[in-house]
């Protein structure tokens, strides 16, 4: 075999890996659209804000990924849906507005894709980030205090801080990375309907 | 013994730096996952003492970083720098260059080791750093790469096909994907499922058409030429070869299912990672024959004895990545730690065995030594390669469990975390054991480079020595 035929060879099989599934698949999901809600007259997926963007990054920086997949399946073949992580799989038009666009790769703690229905009060998943042993004891998720600050305590409470009882009159207020990474945990929710995979 | 051509000492320098930077990064690399591993065995002393640094979600993309750009691309990177001259006859000029190259890739592995551990990872599997560092390592593999192409390119037909074969393919296809997945990812115009496509494609990209095939080649050039033996058909090895380069960038899709991920493309990575098999046992039956009633040669040769484990490895994990490709098997196995394995079976005993092997027959030829203690080759191997089984072992043991269990909703999540633990403990020992291996061969190489010891394991093998590796 020459080295030219070579050459052509491998460019051939890179340009087909690359093209093959990049530009195909880009024609069959890059050019999808939010659906407009006929009650509400909203967009969904809706467009995240600003902070839960800023959230993305903070919850890529600090590995959440490695334990947490953002991706439901089901119904059939998978206990997903019946585990509570969703109330309907998970499907191409949902990561329309993620940026960076992530799905995560390991289970060892429970799904994410759906937290934000799951979850709702943001004090509650601040807790979680704090300590999650605050709401659950066994829990595994290892603790992000240095998403917070400790600041003494004044005359009067401030509203942002976690209610943990300190015994050294300092207060736990989330810094601007806490505040994101939950807008972000909040805009994960899948209970909206579209047409490919409409709510149980 | 074999004694250096002058102007290969121009190369060496930079191959030295790559090799001993590589066997830092390892060690270092297996010392974190150590850790890593402790954290998820232990969760509560996370508690004691939380540490942003050394928290579980930095330690992990840390790890895999370090041992894929630092180990392993380092390493491979440098003994193909005393290969590729050797064996097309073509010495490397402008031997400063080549270095400041080599410097060049490690201070973009120290940028993003510091990046990942101190701001955090990306989140992007294989691709966990900032662009300033890719930048980085796309200059050091213009100058570095650009060295290596020209003894390719040179001796086109003057040597064994098959190595210069992958070597091609591999040169090609990691600047062109790690630019073009750069560029996708983080360029931001990309909609945010295309954007899953793409990483899917660089994780195959990375792991299938860059690794494997620079592991290939030192497999198909450095086997024949310590056994004398020549691989008996070049038209099936041409067959593997165009089958590993049309469908090693479609094996990734199998790690999705469902989700996102189109499913055409996920059939497509089924059907793809089938019959790479089937591509890869083409490679196993070439490498056999080389391998055939060589017992006591593997035995006495410490290289030869890595460089077969690295063979059998090779065909160890595209098997398991074929057998987790089955669709029952997917759907049960998708997000557990049998990914782990697979990780651990393509680093440890495939790239890095085929990786130590390498520097032990190829180093001596570059810098005019020997290794100082026989015994101490032998416990490298020992170690290296009972910690990575033990390693493989309890993650496929604790992902399939965990598999079973995630497919169970009456089992909490807790209950499937605890499932884990007795496999972890497992795959625990196994690291510390790697651990301890990775540690000798540190010694061992630089008492070696610094000549603290008299040699007396001298071991030189290069392919122009023997002529019956030059068979086409």
């Amino acid at each position: 075999m020459k080295s030219t035929q070579a050459l052509a060879i491998v460019l051939l099989s890179l340009l087909l890996t690359w093209a093959g599934q990049v530009a195909l698949g880009y024609f069959q999901v890059g050019k999808l659209e939010p659906v407009i809600n006929e009650e509400t007259n909203l967009r969904e997926p809706p467009t995240p804000s600003g902070l839960a963007q800023t959230g993305a990054r903070v919850f890529a920086s600090e590995g959440c990924l490695e334990c947490h997949s953002l991706s439901v399946r089901g119904p059939s073949g998978s206990p997903d849906l019946t585990r509570g992580w969703g109330e309907r799989r998970s499907v191409s038009r949902d990561y329309l507005f993620r940026e960076p666009a992530l799905v995560g790769f390991s289970r060892i703690g429970p799904d994410l894709s759906n937290i934000g229905n799951r979850i709702k009060e943001p004090k509650d998943l601040m807790m979680h980030l704090y300590n999650p042993r605050n709401l659950k004891t066994t829990s595994t998720c290892p603790p992000h205090p240095w998403l917070f600050e400790m600041k003494l305590a004044g005359p009067k409470h401030e509203s942002e801080s976690l209610p943990i009882p300190r015994k050294d009159w300092k207060q736990v207020i989330p810094t601007y990375q806490a505040k994101a990474l939950v807008a972000y945990l909040q805009s994960l929710n899948l209970n909206y309907s579209l047409p490919e995979a409409p709510l149980k | 013994m074999t004694f250096p051509l002058p102007s290969q000492s121009k190369a060496s320098n930079a191959a030295v730096v790559m090799i001993t930077s590589s066997a830092i990064w390892g060690l270092l690399a297996a010392g974190l996952q150590t850790l890593s591993t402790i954290q998820l065995l232990l969760p509560v002393l996370s508690y004691f003492a939380p540490i942003p640094v050394l928290d579980y979600g930095h330690l992990a993309p840390a790890v895999s970083f370090l041992l894929i750009y630092g180990w392993i691309t380092s390493g491979l990177l440098g003994v193909l720098m005393i290969l590729v001259p050797r064996f097309s006859g073509i010495p490397f000029r402008y031997g400063r260059l080549l270095t400041g190259g080599a410097i060049l890739w490690q201070v973009g592995v120290l940028s993003g080791l510091t990046g990942i551990l101190g701001e955090g990872g990306t989140g992007i599997p294989f691709l966990p750093f900032l662009r300033p560092v890719t930048c980085i390592f796309l200059v050091s593999f213009l100058v570095l790469g650009t060295g290596i192409t020209r003894g390719l390119g040179g001796s086109w037909k003057s040597g064994p096909l098959l190595p210069r074969l992958y070597l091609l393919g591999a040169l090609i296809s990691f600047p062109l994907g790690l630019g073009t997945a750069e560029l996708l990812l983080r360029g931001g115009t990309t909609p945010g499922a295309v954007q899953i496509i793409v990483q899917l494609v660089w994780a195959s990209v990375l792991q299938h058409l860059w690794l494997s095939p620079l592991a290939l080649v030192l497999l198909f050039q450095l086997i024949p030429a310590m056994t004398g033996r020549a691989t008996s058909s070049l038209s099936l090895g041409v067959l593997a070869w165009i089958t590993t380069l049309g469908l090693g960038g479609w094996l990734s899709n199998t790690l999705a299912s469902e989700g996102p991920l189109p499913s055409w493309l996920q059939s497509a990575g089924v059907v793809a990672t089938l019959l790479l098999f089937v591509a890869v046992l083409g490679n196993g039956i070439l490498l056999q024959p080389l391998l055939e009633g060589k017992m006591e040669e593997i035995k006495r040769n410490v290289a030869l004895r890595f460089m077969s484990v690295g063979a059998w490895s090779y065909l160890a994990a595209y098997g398991w990545l074929a057998f987790l490709a089955l669709p029952g098997v997917r759907q049960t196995t998708v997000f557990t730690m049998t990914s782990n394995t697979t990780q651990t079976l393509l680093i440890f005993l495939f790239w890095g065995s085929v990786l130590s092997g390498s520097v032990y027959a190829l180093l001596p030829v570059a810098r005019n030594m020997g290794w100082p203690s026989h015994p101490a080759l032998t416990w490298h191997f020992w170690f290296t390669t009972i910690g990575a089984g033990m390693m493989v072992s309890g993650y496929a043991l604790a992902g399939i469990f965990q598999g079973l269990a995630l497919n169970d909703p009456g089992v909490p999540m807790g209950t499937v975390a605890s499932y884990l633990r007795p496999f972890l403990v497992v795959v625990l020992i196994g690291q510390i054991v790697w651990w301890v291996g990775q540690m000798a061969f540190s010694s061992l190489l630089f008492s070696s480079l610094l000549k603290l010891f008299p040699s007396t394991a001298p071991m030189a093998v290069f392919p122009s020595e023997n002529p019956a590796s030059t068979t086409r």
